[in-house]
This record gives structure tokens, sequence and C-alpha cells, in this order.
């Protein structure tokens, strides 16, 4: 008989209340009482996400909270990554991130960067002020998925329509997917310069990415 | 503590034209209060987080205030021509409706302030570690900073009122009708690189944590008839509403 699975509500209220040793304990005492890697994220992260979501959406959570929560799943991320490696899943799809060419403000490509990593995606941070030839070579680097560009001003927004340009002209548009942000950006600008997602907050991002990643 | 220009003026035929200018290598900034930062980090509905929270924040907010270097220039112009949509400092032309938000202005005076790189390079390097939280509330801390160091320089500029004279609101380029492409205009007229602001070509400044802009030195009957800017945008929820 299959070993129903454990109690998970510990690992559920640290990662709500953002408490990130209390979470990692959590995961590590729920592995050694035998809950599969899988049933982590399925019973444990996934559910604990969901409700800390629905706290932002209700105006209880703020982008603190959110960071709390992400870091703490992040870290147990850490642990399950080579367990489900072992157990053959495929690893998780690979972000690379950027705030463009011409624009030196990071919070809000590093808040994204934040909540994906929480959302149990890789993610590669190429920093601000990144040139196109730049995220070109990190996706010839190695296996990309997902492109993520930031942007805050509308004089620098351009430079995520050169980027994706760039990433035509050299032949590899099509092996990823492509999402921006950023204060001025909107899903119509994001339409027009040839994007494949955008996303109006960071939190948001993780859906779009999973989004993403579904249709690649 | 700070220094009038003298020998930085002679150097600089736009600045000669002011009536006044100041370098402020040190400005000191009012005490930050919590409902402030918890204001930067987008705490609206509720005021304040749960005490837990509160009191991370508060560990990064007092390592975030001893990486502050506020500092600011500015210099004091008679107003030569004015329009609706544009604004003559001197011999330079700023256009936007900066001619009709300081139409009541004699004088006015460009500033530029800075909270320093440092705060920046905390919360950079937080992020790399991958502690978004404590970079977010290290931002937040700077962005605080250049605003306080914004408030601090004006008791500087205020001395140059004359009786029944108010200070205006402050306008910045990127934003109240006018271009931040003005802001090519607005640098060479005050000593902003004496304190280690400078324009990027993307016409942001760096360090990132800086202001810049202008203040109207106007009759107090004209100014405390202003509105705030905020009257006329529809985000009435916004944290940073004034």
């Amino acid at each position: 008989m299959e070993k129903p699975i454990q109690d998970l509500s510990a690992l559920r209220h640290a990662v709500i209340e953002g408490d990130v040793p209390a979470s990692v304990t959590a995961a590590r005492t729920a592995l050694e009482e035998g809950v599969q890697p899988i049933d982590v994220i399925s019973q444990g992260i996934s559910p604990a996400m969901a409700e800390v979501g629905k706290l932002f959406e209700e105006g209880e959570y703020f982008v603190p909270e959110l960071l709390m929560a992400a870091r703490a799943t992040k870290e147990i991320f850490v642990i399950l990554r080579p367990l489900l490696a072992q157990a053959g899943s495929k690893p998780m799809a690979h972000v690379v991130l950027g705030t463009v060419q011409g624009d030196l403000h990071d919070i809000g490509k590093n808040l994204v960067a934040a909540m994906l990593e929480g959302g149990g995606f890789e993610v590669t941070d190429l920093g601000v002020d990144v040139p196109p030839e730049t995220f070109i070579a990190a996706v010839k680097k190695r296996p990309v998925q997902i492109v993520g560009l930031s942007a805050l001003l509308t004089t620098t927004m351009p430079a995520m329509k050169t980027t994706i340009e760039a990433f035509r002209a050299a032949g590899i548009r099509e092996q990823i997917k492509i999402m921006v942000g950023g204060a001025p950006v909107t899903s119509k600008y994001a339409e027009t310069i040839g994007a494949d997602g955008y996303s109006e907050t960071a939190a948001a991002s993780v859906d779009l990415a999973r989004r993403l990643v579904a249709a690649c | 503590m700070s220094e009038e220009l003298s020998s930085t003026v002679a150097q600089n035929g736009l600045i000669a034209a002011a009536l006044a200018a100041e370098i402020c290598p040190e400005l000191a900034l009012a005490p930050l209060a919590p409902a402030e930062i918890y204001r930067y980090l987008g705490y609206l509905l509720k005021g304040s987080p749960a005490p837990p929270m509160a009191e991370r924040i508060a560990q990064v907010v007092a390592e975030a205030q001893l990486c502050l270097r506020p500092r600011g220039a500015y210099a004091v112009y008679p107003v030569s021509r004015r329009t609706a949509h544009s604004l003559k400092l001197g011999d330079t032309t700023i256009s936007g409706n900066i001619g009709e938000y300081l139409k009541d202005a004699d004088r006015v005076a460009v500033f530029a302030v800075t909270a320093g790189e440092e705060i920046s390079l905390l919360s950079e390097s937080a992020a790399k570690n991958g502690d978004a939280f404590s970079a977010l509330v290290m931002d937040a801390v700077g962005s605080w900073a250049a605003e306080a160091a914004a408030d601090a320089l004006m008791l500087s500029v205020r001395r140059h009122l004359r009786d029944e004279e108010e200070l205006t609101l402050r306008y910045s380029p990127g934003y109240c009708g006018m271009e931040i492409s003005q802001q090519r205009k607005l640098f060479p007229l005050m000593q902003a690189e004496a304190v280690g602001v400078r324009l990027i070509p993307s016409m942001l400044m760096h360090p990132l944590k800086s202001i810049s802009g202008l203040v109207g030195l106007a009759p107090k009957e004209a100014v405390s008839s202003y509105h705030s800017p905020c009257d006329l945008c529809p985000r009435t929820g916004c944290s940073m509403r004034r």
C-alpha cells in the first residue's frame, strides 16, 4: 500500500509566514519522514504560494511578504532539485533576465528573479545596462527557455525592441520565449515589439513564465 | 555644511548668470520614520506590516542608513522669459508646462541631490547574494533619502526667499509635462558634478538615487493657491500621493 502523504501544514505555514529557516527545517523533516520531493512541491510549496498570492491580491500581503515567501521556497528548491534530478524529473525551465541597455534600474528585475526562483525556475540574472549581445551570448551558452527584459523608463524602453531584433538577426529568436516588464511597459507595447508576454507585476510573472514554458 | 561657489562659477559661463549658487557636500537628513519606509515599500491600506516583518525591515533599514551620503547643489536664476510652455533661465530655455507651473516665480532654483552611490551598491550586492528582500528595503531607503536630501537642500534655497515669498512645489524632468530630455539643459545650469551627480546618455542620473529639478521662489499668496499635481492624477490609491 502506498504511504499516505504526510501532513505538510508546518511547511505551508512556514512558507506563508516567510520564515526561511522554519521552511527549510519543515522540508527536511518531511523528506526524512518519506514524503516524496514531488509531493513537497504539490502538497506544500504550491498551495502555500497560492495562499501567499491570494493574500497579496487581497491587499493583506505586500511585496516584502511575497519576497520572504519566495525566498523560503527558493531554499526548499535548493534541497529538492538534486532529489528531483535523481528521480529523473525534467529540470525546471531556465530564465535569463536583465535590465536593457541604457537603463540602470534593477529593483523590478530583482523582484521578478526572486519570484521566479521561488516558483522553482532556474534564473540567470545578467544585471543592468545589458547590451543585446550579452543576452544573445547567455542564450547560446546553455539551454534557455525564457528571456526576460526589464526597463523603467520610456527613454530606455526602445532597447527592448532592439534586443528582440538582435535575437532575430542572430537567428535564435524562435528558440526562446521573451517576456517584458517595467513601469512604462504595457501589453500593447509588448505586442508591438514582438515579445511573447508581458507581466504587470513581479508576482504575476511566475504564472506568465509557466504559460510561456508550456507553449515552448 | 556648505561652501559657497566662487572660482567654479567663473569657470562656467551659464552658472555665472546665476544670482546665487551653492554646493552642499553634506546634507543633514530629517530622521527616518518607519512609516515613511513602509510607504516606499507599498504598504498603504494597512499602513504597517505585522510585527515580525516590521522587525526584519527595521534591521535592514539600520544597515542601509549607514550607507547614505546625501549631498546636493543648486543655482538660483532670474526668470528672463516665460510662456505657458517654456521657461527661460539666463540663456537657457526649458520646454514644457513648467512655464505654466512656475508662472508666479520671478526666480527659479535649479537643483540636483543624491543619496550617494553606496546605497545602490549595497542593494545590488544584496540582490546578487539572492536576498531580494533586503535589496528592496535598501532601495526604498535610497529613494527616501533622495527625497529627504531634496527637502534638506530646500532649507538652503529658502535663504534666498524675500519677505512674503515661499518655495513652490519641486518639478523634475520626466514629470509634470517636462520631457526627460530637458535634463540636458538643466545640468549645465548647476554644479551637479561637484557632488558626483552626472547624466548618462539615456538621461538617467548616476548615482541612481538622485533627483534633479526646478523650484520657484514666488509670492506666498500665489504659492498657497497651488494644488498638488497629484490632484490631476486618477491613481487615488497611489502610496506616493502627496
